[in-house]
């Protein structure tokens, strides 16, 4: 049985005291410079593809996991120019249960579909066949890329790794020539007063977690009886607890800003964060078993004490609540 | 039934009107309205569902093409009313737990029956993908031994309904049904529905693609399920159902869980799982309706179920109006400038879910909006995403406004960190 949060009050007014966190300061100290770091390492992605598109170069998949961790340090904050164009999506399509990916991919090899030739055209294909999953695809498995000519896997690869450069640098100047001024300065059509923006940061960190505790973790755990370690995220590149790691790592800080370093919040996470790096389980594949699937278990816990410190005792001090996010849904 | 939701609704008028006396809407007469719309409204899917069972017990005793698009006809109809009533899922638990026996989706339709070549087999994700259970009176499940000799409403709800633990495997409810009276529809992004034969229910040796009697047993075990289904949840809102009660019990939870109610419709659920996705992948598959090509009514009457929550009025099946104090009245007394801002999204976004209907209607249907490279469809469905998204915003501040909350729904382990260790 699904059963519900116990209610946050939203109180109609802010506490307005001084040491309120400031919308701006989270855009320049969280959000610009993690999305900096995405344009510049997939940047360096979408080089190392035109250097050199083998799926076994090892400049190429060192590329592909420093992109990937600088997307997952900005994951959480899904609202305005990540959402626009479908970007953030086009990037990271997961999870995926029906397979849209490899199915697709798939297809695209076997009819050596020419939209990979052109880079404007390709923008207009599924999400699912583009961004860090679908590269992962190609790079990481070899059942998929044996079953095509090397030169239009390569031509794939490299249409993959410049659609996610495009798509995250105008992700950044979006953020720095608009919206990023929105959030800084409320008062305008979408950000009316500044309890507006921080419920918008608010929201995007409790989705966050609520995404690392339910997906990240809750698909591979499934249920004891019937444990799910073939849906652990990104598991063909060994990412699945990495990702769980910088996901944890970056909202921290977001929740650190927002709670005006709360030692409580901060506990919270460390300890998280310490039983994460502590499990060496680099695709989960422990919750198949019962002694390890406990220890996977004990992280999911973790995380959702910090769901519940932020929505009992930070949001409430604040004067906010979590606003309606994309899990609310099925 | 019926007589009996009219009473409850002019019982509401009248003890609306009295609280309406000193010019504001009180918390408990607006939940008052809220819990009559709820009854009336899914009273109304259970008059239209039962209209299908007699169409589907005519097909079933005397096939005919005729006969298999009366029950088609009825179908659309009762998927009217349902619709409408999403918007009481999200924030009433009573209803979020029922639900997925009626309105699952996707569903992994190679479990119930045959399916074409292109469908593949099992997945990865899902064993009993291609299971058919209608071909097979016996068969393997998570390693037991499944005796379906006689297909029954037991069958199909406890043994295959999410089989395997995996949501997919959808044995009941109105999308099994429409599978039932469609079959595949296989034309992709073409013009077209699922073309399935009515000699797929044909006695004898006009029979097509076998099994025409397992079939028909199918088909009226899953109708008497959505019956007594609708028939539960009916009674749920009824005077003494205990969904009305926990509406009624706490006056700002009350208020919350309908808003709840508007805004993960809207927002997660309608804008994002089901309209997004899917021109995202452009996949035809991701249409809520996608043997019937109905998805574009879907999507609508959730536009229009929402809006009747805030408005307090519905209108039902038989021209009917359930009214009675609001939750736009209450916002209306507490600042009476964000009451219409919250009527003008409502209303944009229903127009925007307008067009996708009326475009599909005239022939431009949902599954071709959703090709690849479709500007005109993809602009016309994202017309529709962005209406219920620009209204969450305005829900969001009417939560705010209320001095009230939105119930996230929370995992079993976030409201009890014991129940991992059972």
């Amino acid at each position: 049985m699904k059963a519900l949060l116990s209610t946050v009050f939203l109180l109609s007014t802010s506490a307005g005291f001084a040491d309120t966190p400031l919308p701006g300061t989270t855009v320049d100290t969280h959000v610009l410079p993690g999305y900096e770091t995405l344009a510049a390492q997939t940047a360096e992605l979408s080089l190392a593809a035109a250097t050199d598109c083998s799926v076994e170069s090892p400049d190429l998949v060192a590329a592909y996991h420093d992109a990937f961790d600088a997307w997952i340090a900005v994951s959480h904050l899904r609202f305005g120019p990540s959402e626009r164009n479908d970007r953030a999506f086009a990037l990271a399509f997961w999870p995926d249960p029906r397979s849209a990916t490899p199915k697709g991919l798939a297809a695209l090899i076997a009819d050596q579909d020419t939209v990979a030739a052109n880079p404007d055209e390709f923008a207009t294909v599924s999400v699912a066949l583009r961004g860090f999953y679908a590269l992962e695809q190609l790079l990481f498995d070899s059942q998929l890329t044996e079953a095509g000519p090397q030169e239009y896997i390569c031509q794939l690869v490299r249409a993959i790794a410049n659609d996610i450069a495009q798509n995250a640098s105008e992700i950044l100047l979006d953020w720095k020539t608009e919206y990023g001024n929105l959030m800084a300065n409320p008062g305008n059509a979408t950000y009316r007063t500044p309890d507006e923006a921080l419920q918008q940061f608010f929201t995007a960190l409790s989705t966050g977690l609520e995404f690392t505790a339910e997906t990240r973790l809750g698909r591979p755990l499934g249920t004891f009886d019937r444990p799910r370690p073939n849906r652990a995220e990104a598991r063909r590149s060994g990412r699945s607890l990495r990702n769980v790691i910088g996901s944890l790592t970056a909202t921290k800080q977001l929740a650190e800003q927002l709670s005006m370093n709360d030692p409580k919040v901060e506990e919270a996470f460390n300890a998280a964060i310490q039983r994460a790096t502590e499990l060496d389980d680099p695709i989960l594949a422990g919750v198949a078993s019962p002694q390890e699937r406990f220890r996977i278990e004990v992280l999911k816990q973790d995380i959702d004490n910090i769901r519940r410190i932020l929505a009992e005792q930070v949001g409430p001090s604040l004067g906010i609540a979590a606003g309606f996010n994309s899990l609310d849904g099925d | 039934m019926k007589i009996f939701s009219i009473t409850t609704s002019v019982l509401a008028l009248s003890v609306g009107t009295a609280a309406m006396a000193d010019g504001h809407a009180s918390k408990d007469s607006v939940l008052e309205t809220y819990a009559n719309i709820a009854a009336a409204n899914y009273g109304d899917s259970l008059i239209s569902a039962q209209k299908l069972q007699t169409a589907i017990g005519v097909l079933l005793a005397n096939p005919s093409a005729e006969a298999l698009e009366a029950a088609k006809s009825a179908w659309l109809a009762a998927r009217v009313p349902y619709q409408q009533t999403e918007v009481f899922r999200f924030g009433n638990a009573i209803v979020d737990d029922w639900e997925g026996k009626v309105n699952a989706w996707p569903l992994d339709e190679g479990l119930i029956d045959y399916v074409n070549t292109s469908y593949g087999g099992p997945t990865d994700e899902n064993e009993a993908a291609a299971l058919n259970v209608i071909a097979n009176a016996s068969f393997t499940l998570s390693g037991e031994v499944v005796d379906a000799s006689q297909i029954t409403p037991a069958l199909l709800e406890d043994t295959l309904q999410e089989a395997d633990g995996v949501e997919a495997n959808v044995a009941t409810g109105y999308h099994a049904i429409e599978f039932l009276l469609w079959g595949q529809d296989l034309n992709g992004h073409e013009a077209g529905v699922g073309n399935r034969p009515w000699t797929d229910y044909a006695i004898g040796d006009a029979c097509t693609n076998g099994n025409c009697d397992r079939r028909g047993a199918y088909l009226k075990a899953a109708t008497e399920l959505l019956i007594s289904d609708l028939e539960w949840i009916t009674g749920q809102w009824a005077d003494g159902g205990d969904a009305r009660a926990a509406v009624l019990a706490d006056e700002d939870a009350g208020i919350a869980a309908i808003l709840t109610g508007m805004g993960s419709l809207s927002y997660g659920e309608t804008a994002g799982e089901r309209m997004r996705l899917g021109v995202m992948l452009n996949d035809p598959e991701e249409e809520h309706s996608c043997f019937a090509d109905n998805t574009h009514n879907d999507h609508y009457y959730n536009g229009v179920g929402i809006q009747s929550v805030y408005l307090g009025s519905y209108t039902r099946i038989d021209g009917t109006v359930v009214d009675g104090p609001s939750v736009s009245d209450l916002v209306s007394a507490t600042d009476a400038g964000l009451d219409a801002e919250m009527r003008s999204k409502l209303a944009a976004a229903v127009l925007a879910l307008g067009k996708i209907k009326t475009a599909a209607e005239a022939g431009f249907s949902y599954d071709m909006m959703l090709e690849r490279g479709n500007a005109a469809g993809e602009a016309l469905i994202m017309g529709g995403v962005a209406g219920l998204i620009d209204q969450t915003r305005s829900i969001e501040r009417v939560v705010a406004a209320l001095g009230t909350s939105i119930n996230v729904e929370g995992s079993d382990s976030l409201d009890d960190p014991e129940a991992v260790f059972q």
